[in-house]
């Protein structure tokens, strides 16, 4: 049984002061399995994001519905599906959003502060994390001293502190230079490796092959699905 | 890390906002804190400088049959009643549980009495309370000093011809006791304030055959204390063959706050033959002036608190917008609404406890610098606990009321359109 199932889902958004309705996401249908690395790709406006956001548990779809680990998402109460993406899904957003006023580890530990862990446990837990992206020895320092890459592996370290089964990324590295974005991906790689899901938007072309399967949306519409060999 | 680490750090990240936060707050408690302990403290003066100026309780036999007018007050039976008032119902007055409350107790005996020819109502007092009671009164002349010393009313003087006009229009009149010198018990000192100029001009009266010193005349009151004749209780007593009884007795309660009908309830208790009744009039004119001054200061507290939580509110609001991004990732990695909710409100609860310590200080420190301003008698200002706790509760009420719109719409902000947020 796949791990995620999108089934059906459509999006329409009726902007303010528009009397027809914007039709952003239309019959999509998708399934993931667990250990996977899944690329979605796309140019802009084509509903990437609005896809990934729908799979977070975040934007209720207009039609059809998504399944993560056998949970239909959409049918929990609200307060739940926060406690859903807590337990359940890790974000790297494009623009990192850490948070400026709190250093590296405590970054980490941001999906932590509801966990009635020991704040020793928790410091525990960031730090495994932020040493397996390497920057176990930049724990104290803040995000804005830290370089594009670095700030790209502690928002993945903040992804992982709970040890989601699901990865969801938004373009990472679509602020990045090539190198910095590299970097990125390869940390990606590495978790992959270690059997971590991990479902990726982005425009790279580059960075779509390293997945194991290239799924392509335009206007809304899945179009194409490539899959590389093993 | 817990959800108070995030508020903490928010803080410190945003020192200027919160400190601006706290300034607002503080000035807001500081000036309720200063009108609230000055009105009260005013209150109080102005309550016990009322206190003293005459009787607000009146204590006279239980009787229907004639009366007298005194002071404007109907006095009953002073000659004919059965349960006459004893001078030892005066002294059972400050027996009561709410003695301390008692400032003055004044007994009197009145009578008429063939003045050289002349009906004139006679007043047997006892002159410590009774001047204590009346200390509007001005004299000329002295306080009576030996038993047979009186004070006369200008018009009985006037009638007695024991007064003459002077010619240089300047007064001898002093007052009894005057106002500053209330609290300390101070005695006479003369004045020059201008009034009615007159001297005495005999002071020797005959009273029922026996001759009395003329110690001082009342300057006019315009009152009825104007047509009396003020002797002491006992020479009077037997002078209308009245040994040990009395007429009435005058009671001067401290009364600003405090229950002056359960005064007249316990005096009622111990002189159950006598008809104890508050002057209603007077008790109510004197709770009305400093109610005014107590609404004066809510009214201003209410406003300045209203502008201090609209404050609140705009900068709230204003940094929820700034923080969407901020709160759409904490909701996208989890966290719900109430959590989202109590983050903000931990910040406001925060900067408003600063806020209402800080104004709470400010507020006394402002109290006691413009105190002497406002005071006459020296009102020392006293740190209560409970002002200091309720600013507080208040600032962090205003805080908590101000914020809990802006700290909701947080929480409703969806996490999918404000991570996409720059």
């Amino acid at each position: 049984m796949s791990f995620v199932v999108i089934k059906n889902v459509s999006k329409v958004y009726q902007p303010d002061g528009i009397d027809s309705a914007v039709r952003v996401l239309a019959d999509i249908n998708l399934a993931v399995q667990e250990g996977e690395f899944i690329s979605l790709m796309g140019p802009s406006g084509s509903g990437k994001s609005t896809l990934l956001t729908i799979m977070g548990a975040m934007n209720r779809p207009s039609e059809g519905s998504v399944m993560v680990d056998g949970v239909d998402v959409y049918e929990l109460p609200e307060e739940r599906r926060a406690d859903f993406r807590r337990e359940y899904l890790g974000f790297v957003f494009q623009q990192h959003h850490l948070m400026p006023y709190l250093n590296t580890l405590e970054n980490v530990m941001l999906p932590l502060v509801t966990s009635k862990t020991s704040a020793k446990e928790k410091r525990s837990r960031a730090m495994a994390v932020l040493q397996r992206v390497g920057l176990a020895n930049k724990a104290t320092r803040l995000p804005n001293q830290l370089s594009g890459g670095e700030q790209g592996r502690l928002a993945i370290a903040r992804a992982l502190v709970n040890e989601p089964p699901l990865i969801l990324a938004d373009e990472p590295t679509g602020t990045l230079d090539s190198n910095t974005g590299s970097e990125i991906m390869e940390v990606f790689q590495q978790l992959n490796a270690q059997g971590q899901t991990i479902f990726m938007v982005t425009h790279n072309p580059e960075n779509a092959l390293v997945a194991h399967r290239i799924v392509n949306i335009r206007d809304g519409r899945m179009f194409n699905e490539s899959e590389k060999e093993q | 890390m817990r959800i108070r680490s995030i508020a903490w750090a928010n803080l410190k990240r945003r020192k200027g906002k919160a400190a601006f936060l706290i300034v607002g707050i503080s000035i807001g408690i500081a000036t309720v804190v200063a009108l609230l302990t000055l009105s009260r403290l005013i209150k109080d003066e102005i309550g016990t400088q009322l206190d003293q100026f005459g009787a607000n309780i009146i204590v006279v036999p239980q009787s229907n049959s004639l009366s007298l007018d005194y002071g404007g007050i109907s006095v009953s039976g002073v000659s004919l009643d059965v349960n006459q008032l004893k001078d030892e119902d005066a002294r059972r007055v400050l027996d009561i549980p709410y003695r301390n409350r008692i400032s003055v107790v004044a007994p009197k005996i009145l009578g008429v009495s063939n003045v050289e020819g002349q009906p004139v109502l006679l007043a047997g007092v006892n002159f410590d309370a009774e001047l204590k009671l009346k200390r509007w009164w001005r004299l000329v002349g002295q306080k009576p000093a030996q038993d047979g010393d009186l004070l006369v009313g200008y018009d009985a003087a006037k009638r007695l011809s024991l007064i003459e006009e002077t010619a240089d229009g300047q007064s001898q009149a002093v007052p009894v006791m005057p106002m500053a010198e209330i609290t300390s018990g101070g005695g006479v000192h003369a004045n020059h304030i201008q009034e009615k100029a007159f001297r005495i001009a005999r002071d020797r009266v005959q009273i029922g055959g026996n001759e009395f010193r003329v110690a001082g005349v009342i300057t006019p009151t315009g009152g009825s204390e104007d047509q009396i004749i003020f002797g002491s209780l006992p020479r009077f007593q037997k002078l209308l063959g009245k040994p040990d009884q009395l007429s009435m007795i005058e009671v001067s309660a401290l009364c600003i706050g405090c229950p002056v009908e359960d005064i007249v309830k316990q005096i009622s208790t111990q002189l159950p033959n006598a008809k104890v009744s508050a002057l209603q009039q007077s008790v109510r004119a004197r709770a009305e002036t400093v109610n005014r001054l107590t609404r004066f200061a809510s009214a201003v507290s209410a406003v300045v608190l209203l502008i201090g939580g609209l404050m609140v509110f705009t900068t709230m609001m204003g940094s929820v917008v700034e923080r969407t991004k901020e709160i759409g990732v904490l909701r996208a990695i989890g966290l719900r609404k109430r959590q989202i909710i109590n983050e903000l409100m931990i910040e406001v609860a925060a900067i408003s406890t600063i806020g209402g310590l800080v104004g709470w200080t400010a507020g006394m420190l402002i109290s006691w610098l413009i105190l002497p301003y406002f005071s006459q008698s020296g009102l020392k200002l006293e740190i209560d606990p409970k002002i200091a706790i309720g600013a507080i509760l208040v600032a962090v009420l205003i805080g908590a009321v101000s914020s809990v719109y802006p700290a909701i719409r947080a929480s409703r902000l969806d996490p999918s359109e404000a991570v996409r947020y720059v």
